[in-house]
């Protein structure tokens, strides 16, 4: 998912390190929110909803639908502006590459978002339907529920689920700083063979 | 889909997602940073045409973004009140330029920075398009992931707006700078109300196909739409003369 270049969303800033948004940016976000509500319920209906996130992103129907369904967990057919913060902190999120962060710095609200039957439970479709939201690979998937379903139910209750994200976030946290030392030394030896290319397409 | 009604939504018994929690986070610091974030307090001392300051969003942005030389202004105003460097703006910001220029070949940055040439890039923007630039650092923060960059830039722009000095009495907090780096485009209410209203046009045709034309909803959105329509042509109207 790429946010579109140039819309409002894209010039909110998410801190890195607590995956929020400042004040400022909230005000402005509610601002923003209030312009799309059309009839004034401080709410968003299904199809303001639909074409907002069509607007913004290269999300497709079903997948703008599923969290649409997501968020409007009592089923009004509206979404207020706490889920549409929630929303844009996640798609903020996705965009700078901060999902790893995001879970774990959000664990329970990405938790109980994701327990779509309030078993305080998650299962593996569950998780698998919200994957293009968090980008969690299948393999990743399939390998969660191996490492950390320590109940054995195929279900992930919420202790499990906070290991999870801790464990992603030290992997997370690992290749950073691979790439980091990678990004020290690579320079060097990255530079030579474009030099030597522009060099023979003169010659 | 199996449906919670004992949940009310945002309520704090239920296990349900609470967005609004976002704002608390879990340990106490980044309450800290967030709050220090605001521009109020920079922007109050440098009003000039509002009647009410903090309550309207509009005034907020546009005087916080006008252009880089203004962009000092509250900088210096927050980190160095004594930093007496003449009345007017412009000859504020001309002296920033040259104490720059000049530190830059004292070799003075190498004190502020890791040794690497980002100001070079900077040097260029400031001297031809402020603005412009301004724009595009902006875009830049947000597009890289590089949190390095981005405090690099910001420790840059801090040393450069103040003297060595004051940066060692009032060195502001970082999550400020880094905030002032990543400002809201400058017609903030332009660049909203222009993306309302391509999203509600779009809605207006759904409506239409699927409520009909003379649903009172349909209506509302149209009577909505062309009110919006009303609020940007006025105020072009106004920014032309």
């Amino acid at each position: 998912m790429k946010l579109k270049q140039g819309s409002f969303l894209w010039y909110l800033y998410l801190d890195k390190l607590y995956c929020l948004l400042s004040v400022r940016n909230v005000k402005a976000l509610l601002e923003y929110f209030h312009l799309l509500d059309v009839h004034h319920n401080n709410t968003l209906n299904d199809v303001l909803f639909y074409h907002f996130l069509r607007h913004v992103t290269s999300w497709k129907r079903t997948q703008i639908m599923i969290v649409f369904n997501m968020l409007d967990w009592n089923a009004m057919g509206e979404i207020g502006f706490d889920q549409f913060y929630m929303l844009v902190c996640i798609l903020l999120a996705q965009q700078n590459h901060l999902e790893e962060q995001f879970i774990f710095r959000h664990s329970r609200p990405v938790f109980e978002l994701l327990d779509l039957d309030g078993e305080l439970r998650i299962g593996a479709d569950h998780f698998h339907m919200y994957n293009f939201l968090f980008n969690i690979k299948k393999q990743e998937l399939r390998e969660l529920y191996h490492d950390f379903d320590i109940t054995g139910d195929r279900r992930l209750n919420y202790k499990e689920f906070k290991l999870f994200t801790i464990f992603t976030m030290d992997k997370y946290q690992e290749k950073q700083k691979a790439e980091k030392e990678q990004g020290k030394t690579a320079p060097l030896k990255k530079k030579r063979p474009h030099r030597f290319i522009l060099s023979s397409k003169l010659f | 889909m199996t449906r919670r009604p004992s949940q009310s939504p945002g309520g704090a018994q239920g296990p349900r997602p609470q967005p609004a929690r976002l704002l608390l986070p879990e340990s106490p610091r980044p309450v800290a940073a967030l709050v220090v974030c605001g521009p109020q307090a920079s922007l109050g001392s440098h009003g000039s045409d509002d009647s009410s300051p903090d309550n309207d969003i509009r005034n907020l942005w546009t005087r916080a973004t006008l252009s880089q030389p203004e962009l000092n202004v509250p900088r210096s105003k927050i980190c160095d009140d004594s930093d007496a460097e003449g009345s007017s703006l412009g000859s504020k910001t001309r002296q920033w330029y040259s104490r720059k220029a000049g530190r830059e070949s004292d070799g003075g940055w190498e004190e502020w920075e890791d040794g690497e040439d980002k100001d070079g890039f900077r040097r260029e923007g400031l001297h031809e398009h402020l603005s412009l630039e301004m724009e595009l650092r902006r875009g830049s923060i947000l597009g890289s992931h590089l949190e390095e960059d981005v405090d690099s830039k910001t420790e840059s722009e801090v040393s450069s707006s103040e003297s060595s000095l004051s940066i060692s009495k009032h060195t502001p907090h970082r999550a400020y700078w880094i905030e002032q780096q990543n400002r809201l485009p400058l017609p903030l209410m332009e660049v909203m109300e222009n993306e309302a209203l391509e999203i509600l046009t779009k809605a207006l045709w759904s409506y239409r196909s699927g409520i009909g034309r003379d649903h009172f909803l349909t209506k509302q959105l149209q009577r909505y739409i062309e009110g919006l329509k009303r609020r940007r042509s006025k105020r072009l109207h106004l920014v032309t003369y």
